[in-house]
């Protein structure tokens, strides 16, 4: 019986799994992901984002696997390497880990994936715990348990979701070096195809760089020069020289594609609506944890309801539900500028609540992200063998700054009113920082 | 501690590490502001586990950039193959001049640790904040027993070093936290 299957794929064109993985995909928590748009209601803006999660994790599997073979192929380790980890003996086994986590990683997501998590999950929940409970559930332990040899679901759960979400675990380097692969900051499998599927599906080339050449690169390397004074043995993801400007790509993909894509104005408020639908329409305002309730919901469900919503003035979340459906969104009345923060830099905090006093609090939302992950640096290992930071070789990655807004939204039927009042009001709203008795 | 305040804290942490000789890279940042948290309860709002080079919060990850993108603290590019170090700029001083109150509070806690923390290296640091954050987090108080966790936990730090690591926490300890201090000391994990 053929053990080896493909599916086609817009990205990779061939991702090829095996039998157990074929189980893991037909299993409910991934055939649910065919129906979790990966860019909530971005496809209201650029009509080609309908692509779903399922597809993302199919190539996240893929890629995180080719990391894998490249880091720890023999003539790619270091003595140091090999010593520091112990677990290069058992290759095939976290391998296998590996592609059934990055597979899993997103299947705790909600409908409209990151819309407004924070205020629809009870307090302590993310889609990463979510994530977490689905693995380590009866329902796909039964599959970890048949493959062979068995695969741990706690090892799966680890490396899916990382150690940054799962502060209650345990991470052995190994574990942590693994969990990088998926969901690393610098170069993780979910980034590099995220970038690369969402920039081919809305049809702008900001996403795209070259991760052939990057993953090609990647090296387990000890981070002892990242930057500071002295060494330390400890080894993360890096990269050999060759592959700074593929790096350097990536962190300019992920810059343009958050500035025009992911922090747009419009998109941000569809999921500002898109909350304040689910607030009122869901029992509690909140998405149930319950792992057989969180299977049954999906973006069909929710948009069927939103549907119907819009039409009928009767019906819960009317209000929010015809905004998005009838594209009668909140317009922008502010966002963050270098001048206005020189003075504050909570100007816009200040701007809402007056705001707020002026027009009623039904009429204003403040949006207000940054994005994660920090200063992006990591060891790079030069001809010469000696490491060094990547930041201190390159002035790109040095100079790339986070992307953040702070976004003021007001009821469009009161645009031009608010933008009158704040030219008039702004130099009396914004004031210098004042410390609270 | 709202966020204004945090910010403060950084800045002044920052500073204050400066003046004792530390290089002032992400690292000792991090390092420093555990230390800060954990011996002399400075509430922060910044989570730490152990991950890289020994306590790590994801929260000071995230936080540092966007000081950055407000102009309160800057990247300093050094010669290859060292990396960034961070330092507070004018407008962070600035910052620091509108809240007086707070740098008050903070001042001594701040000066105290970057006193600890300044002269010390990567590796150093990196040993100390995973035996500090072994001692808290985990009730055990054999010495050895502690630096076999910590091997464990981190086979690149030897029990040898370990030990000596555990032993200077625990004179630290000793030395600067009364009694009821002491038996209070804990650290949010989660």
């Amino acid at each position: 019986m053929k053990n080896i299957h493909e599916i086609r794929d817009p990205i990779h064109v061939f991702i090829k799994y095996d039998s157990d993985e074929r189980r893991v995909i037909n299993s409910r928590p991934l055939q649910r992901l065919r129906h979790i748009h990966q860019l909530a209601l971005t496809f209201l803006l650029y009509p080609g984002a309908t692509h779903r999660r399922f597809e993302h994790s199919l190539g996240v599997m893929e890629l995180s696997d080719r990391i894998f073979q490249i880091l720890t192929h023999d003539d790619n380790l270091k003595d140091q390497t090999k010593k520091q980890f112990p677990e290069l003996s058992q290759k095939d086994y976290w391998r296998r880990v590996l592609r059934m986590a990055a597979l899993c990683h997103d299947i705790g997501h909600l409908p409209f994936s990151h819309a407004a998590e924070k205020e629809l999950l009870p307090e302590g929940w993310t889609h990463e715990k979510l994530t977490r409970d689905i693995i380590l559930s009866q329902e796909m332990k039964e599959i970890w348990e048949d493959v062979t040899p068995p695969l741990r679901a706690i090892d799966i759960a680890k490396l899916a979701i990382g150690p940054d979400k799962a502060p209650d675990l345990d991470f052995t380097n190994w574990e942590t070096v693994l969990s990088e692969i998926i969901v690393g900051d610098a170069f993780g499998a979910d980034r590099i195809d995220y970038l690369l599927r969402d920039s081919h599906h809305l049809g702008v080339a900001y996403g795209k760089f070259d991760h052939y050449r990057l993953i090609d690169t990647m090296r387990i390397l000890p981070a002892s020069k990242l930057g500071e004074d002295d060494e330390s043995e400890e080894q993360f993801l890096g990269i050999k020289k060759g592959g700074l400007q593929s790096a350097e790509a990536l962190s300019l993909a992920r810059y343009f594609m958050y500035s025009q894509v992911y922090l747009h104005s419009v998109r941000r408020i569809y999921d500002i609506h898109l909350r304040d639908f689910l607030t009122e329409w869901l029992d509690n305002g909140k998405f149930s944890t319950d792992i057989e309730r969180h299977l049954s919901i999906t973006d069909s469900e929710v948009t069927s309801s939103l549907r119907k919503a819009a039409k009928y003035s009767s019906k819960i979340g009317h209000e929010f539900a015809n905004r998005i459906m009838n594209r009668k969104h909140f317009k922008v009345l502010y966002e963050r500028n270098p001048a206005d923060y020189d003075i504050n830099t909570e100007a816009a905090s200040l701007i809402k609540k007056s705001a707020e006093e002026k027009f009623g609090k039904n009429r204003i939302r403040l949006d207000s992200y940054a994005q994660k992950s920090g200063f992006i640096n990591f060891p790079v290992l030069q001809r010469d063998g000696i490491f060094a930071s990547g930041v201190s070789m390159s002035s790109i990655l040095a100079q790339l700054p986070a992307v953040a807004i702070d976004y003021l939204f007001v009821d469009s039927d009161i645009i031009k009113e608010a933008k009158k009042w704040l030219h008039k009001n702004k130099r009396d709203i914004i004031k210098p920082y004042g410390e609270e008795e | 501690m709202n966020n204004q305040q945090q910010r403060v804290v950084v800045i002044k942490l920052l500073d204050a590490l400066k003046k004792n000789g530390s290089w002032c890279g992400e690292t000792h940042i991090q390092k420093a502001v555990f230390f800060l948290k954990a011996i002399k309860k400075v509430p922060v709002d910044f989570n730490f586990i152990l991950y890289k080079h020994g306590p790590f919060s994801f929260d000071l990850r995230d936080h540092l950039p966007l000081m950055r993108l407000d102009g309160l603290i800057d990247m300093v590019i050094n010669p290859i193959p060292y990396g960034p170090s961070l330092k507070v700029t004018d407008r962070g001083e600035k910052f620091l001049k509108q809240c007086p109150k707070t740098v008050k509070k903070y001042k001594d806690k701040v000066n105290f640790i970057a006193r600890f923390v300044g002269s010390k290296k990567v590796a150093e640091l990196e040993r100390l904040g995973t035996a500090l954050y072994i001692t808290l987090k985990e009730d055990i108080k054999d010495i050895r027993k502690r630096a076999r966790l910590i091997n464990k936990k981190k086979s690149h730090i030897s029990v040898e070093e370990a030990t000596f690591a555990v032993k200077s926490i625990d004179d630290l300890l000793n030395s600067h936290l009364t009694r009821e201090e002491n038996n209070h000391a804990n650290i949010e994990t989660a």
